[in-house]
């Protein structure tokens, strides 16, 4: 019995199979159709995944505390001297000061991120070495006066494959030059891609920033446990400062990649749903032929069950592949092409997006999720207008 | 029921809504068939001989009334049981060819056996009904390649690759030639003297005549008379 059983869904598979490639031109083109859905969703599944590590990745050498003034609600400059009122506190290892703005080249239409550090005076400065390239953050004592370490789309913005200076213009449009030291690693993209490190001194004369005053202080402490425990006490001694930790800062990351992931995922879901919409109607709309087929099976004696099972298998078999297909293409996209596709969703207000190297991670839940939004609605619209044929008097469809 | 009974039909009734009235397809039939009885039933295009067909392979279900087919009632048994009865005992030969277009000649009459029961030798049993039909070289051509009348020569043959006991005909020498119409009828003979039951609809009066044996019957608006007597 079990012996006739094996042999009977074997059969049905092989007719399902045989069905399949008898259509051969209508499976292909819903393959390809299910399979490039499956390759948008997973493909933006991945990346924004791998966003979200390389960030926690690089996001590791941020300070643990920052702290910003806001005045009216925004941001304004930062006295130094309120570095000094944080010297009670105990768990602090060191108040680094920082300027990081933005500088708009007007030629080139972007928006690079400029950031001033005494490096020398960071806890970890040396570490920062690490991220780079080639050259070197300066040392203590170094002519660190007009250095920059740049980005790697800074280098391509400013044409600088082959010299190693470049100007940018103060608010009073005098020109500062810049000799380049440094060039971070293409690994750190996600934050460095279109930042120009610099002294502080000429971050400030950059931007006409008078002295005493900062964009940010950056606090750094002892013990990473009690980050939270140090920001509460800061907040406590300056009123009117924002206190920014750097899970803070993760998490806002994780936000925004998951705000412009699920902004992508919304329209994409559109594709999808458009796409079991044609399914649905495709297959509730079974054509005169395939009515006929269900009969015909019917009236030789296949049961109700066997002709679902046909097409449960022919959906299997399509949708099995599809996700084969379209998720293979979807980490070749990410992997080989940088996620070339969803770079302008994902990754930018600026015209000088990262060309990251990401490894894309697909957790089991993404793959459950992903196999639920596509399989499910296509199982059902396929088998469920079957039943309906399969369960009307066979003779009537016949039309004997 | 008797012993020998195969068929039976009991106060069998059918009716269709035709716009606003109901149309008695089947009206009270009483039919009592023997194994390996040969039925002709006569009727004009309309009489519900089709219908009756149907009721009794058990493709369509009564109104009122029961079928037994070996002494079971077709639709007291469930889905499965019924296409498992559809499936070895009965063989349908309908008027149109009802082949799958998409497959050939010889996966068509293979389909009966997709139930894990091939005999082996299935497609040389296939072969020689083929043969018996004329249509041995046509065994991997597709319907679209074969005339009306090859095709429903190719539907005879499926009727009969499962060895069933009864087979239910539809006007099954409707698109025939002459001398392709006398070796049907001829084969028909030959496996009703084998054993098998026949019950054949037909609008042909003649076809009855070339049956020995054969029960004849009348239907006219969906009521069954014996021309017996």
């Amino acid at each position: 019995m079990a012996r006739h059983n094996l042999e009977k869904q074997l059969n049905i598979l092989e007719y399902a199979l045989s069905s399949l490639w008898r259509h051969r031109l209508k499976s292909l083109s819903v393959l390809l159709v299910f399979g490039a859905v499956i390759f948008l969703l997973a493909s933006f599944q991945m990346v924004t995944q791998a966003l979200s590590d390389k960030a926690k990745q690089v996001l590791v050498h941020t300070p643990e505390i920052t702290l910003q003034k806001m005045s009216a609600g925004r941001q304004e400059a930062i006295p130094l001297a309120y570095g000094d009122k944080l010297a009670g506190i105990f768990g602090i290892r060191r108040v680094v000061p920082r300027i990081w703005g933005y500088y708009f080249d007007e030629v080139r239409l972007a928006n690079y991120t400029v950031m001033g550090l005494e490096v020398a005076e960071m806890p970890e400065g040396a570490r920062l070495d690490t991220t780079l390239a080639k050259g070197t953050m300066p040392r203590p004592g170094d002519d660190a006066q007009g250095w920059a370490v740049i980005g790697y789309s800074i280098t391509n913005a400013l044409d600088l494959a082959g010299r190693d200076t470049f100007s940018l213009f103060r608010p009073d449009l005098s020109l500062k030059p810049f000799v380049v030291r440094g060039e971070f690693s293409r690994d750190t993209d996600i934050l460095t891609n279109d930042l120009i490190v610099m002294n502080l001194a000429d971050a400030r004369d950059l931007f006409a920033i008078p002295a005493g005053l900062v964009t940010d202080l950056c606090v750094y402490v002892a013990n990473p446990t009690e980050i939270e425990t140090i920001a509460k006490k800061i907040s406590e001694t300056l009123p009117g400062v924002r206190v920014l930790t750097r899970p803070q800062i993760q998490k806002t990351y994780q936000v925004v990649f998951g705000w412009r992931s699920g902004f992508g995922s919304i329209c994409l879901l559109s594709a999808l749903a458009a796409f079991v919409i044609l399914a649905w109607d495709k297959a509730s709309g079974l054509s005169p032929e395939e009515r006929r087929e269900i009969a015909i099976l019917k009236i030789l004696g296949w049961e109700t069950s066997d002709i679902l099972a046909v097409r449960f298998w022919e959906s299997v078999i399509v949708s099995g592949l599809a996700c084969l297909v379209g998720m293979t293409a979807a980490y070749i996209h990410v992997v080989y092409y940088a996620a070339s596709l969803f770079r302008p969703v994902l990754m930018g207000w600026s015209v000088l997006r990262p060309n990251l190297h990401l490894l894309p991670r697909l957790a089991a839940g993404d793959i459950l999720l992903i196999l639920a939004f596509t399989v499910l609605p296509y199982l059902a619209a396929t088998v469920i207008p079957a039943w309906r044929s399969a369960t009307v008097p066979a003779d009537s469809a016949l039309g004997g | 029921m008797g012993k020998n009974v195969i068929i039976e039909c009991k106060e069998l009734s059918k009716t269709y809504p035709v716009e606003a009235t109901m149309v008695h397809a089947v009206n009270t039939v009483n039919l009592s068939v023997n194994k390996g009885d040969f039925l002709v039933i006569l009727g004009h295009s309309g009489s519900g001989k089709t219908t009756l067909l149907s009721l009794i392979g058990g493709l369509t279900s009564p109104d009122s009334g029961q079928v037994f087919i070996d002494g079971v009632e077709n639709w007291q048994q469930s889905d499965q049981a019924l296409s498992t009865m559809r499936n070895s005992k009965i063989g349908f030969i309908f008027q149109f060819a009802s082949l799958i277009p998409t497959l050939s000649v010889m996966e068509n009459i293979l389909l009966p056996l997709s139930f894990g029961h091939n005999p082996a030798g299935s497609r040389d049993l296939a072969l020689d009904i083929l043969d018996q039909v004329g249509l041995a070289d046509k065994a991997n051509a597709f319907p679209s390649q074969l005339s009306g009348g090859q095709q429903r020569r190719v539907a005879i043959a499926r009727s009969f690759i499962n060895c069933p006991d009864i087979i239910l005909a539809d006007e099954p020498t409707g698109d025939l030639d002459e001398e392709t119409e006398k070796d049907i009828l001829a084969l028909f003979r030959r496996y009703n003297e084998q054993g098998t039951t026949f019950v054949v609809v037909t609008h042909n009066s003649d076809l009855a005549a070339t049956q020995k044996g054969a029960r004849v019957f009348s239907m006219r608006q969906g009521v069954l008379t014996s021309q017996a007597g």
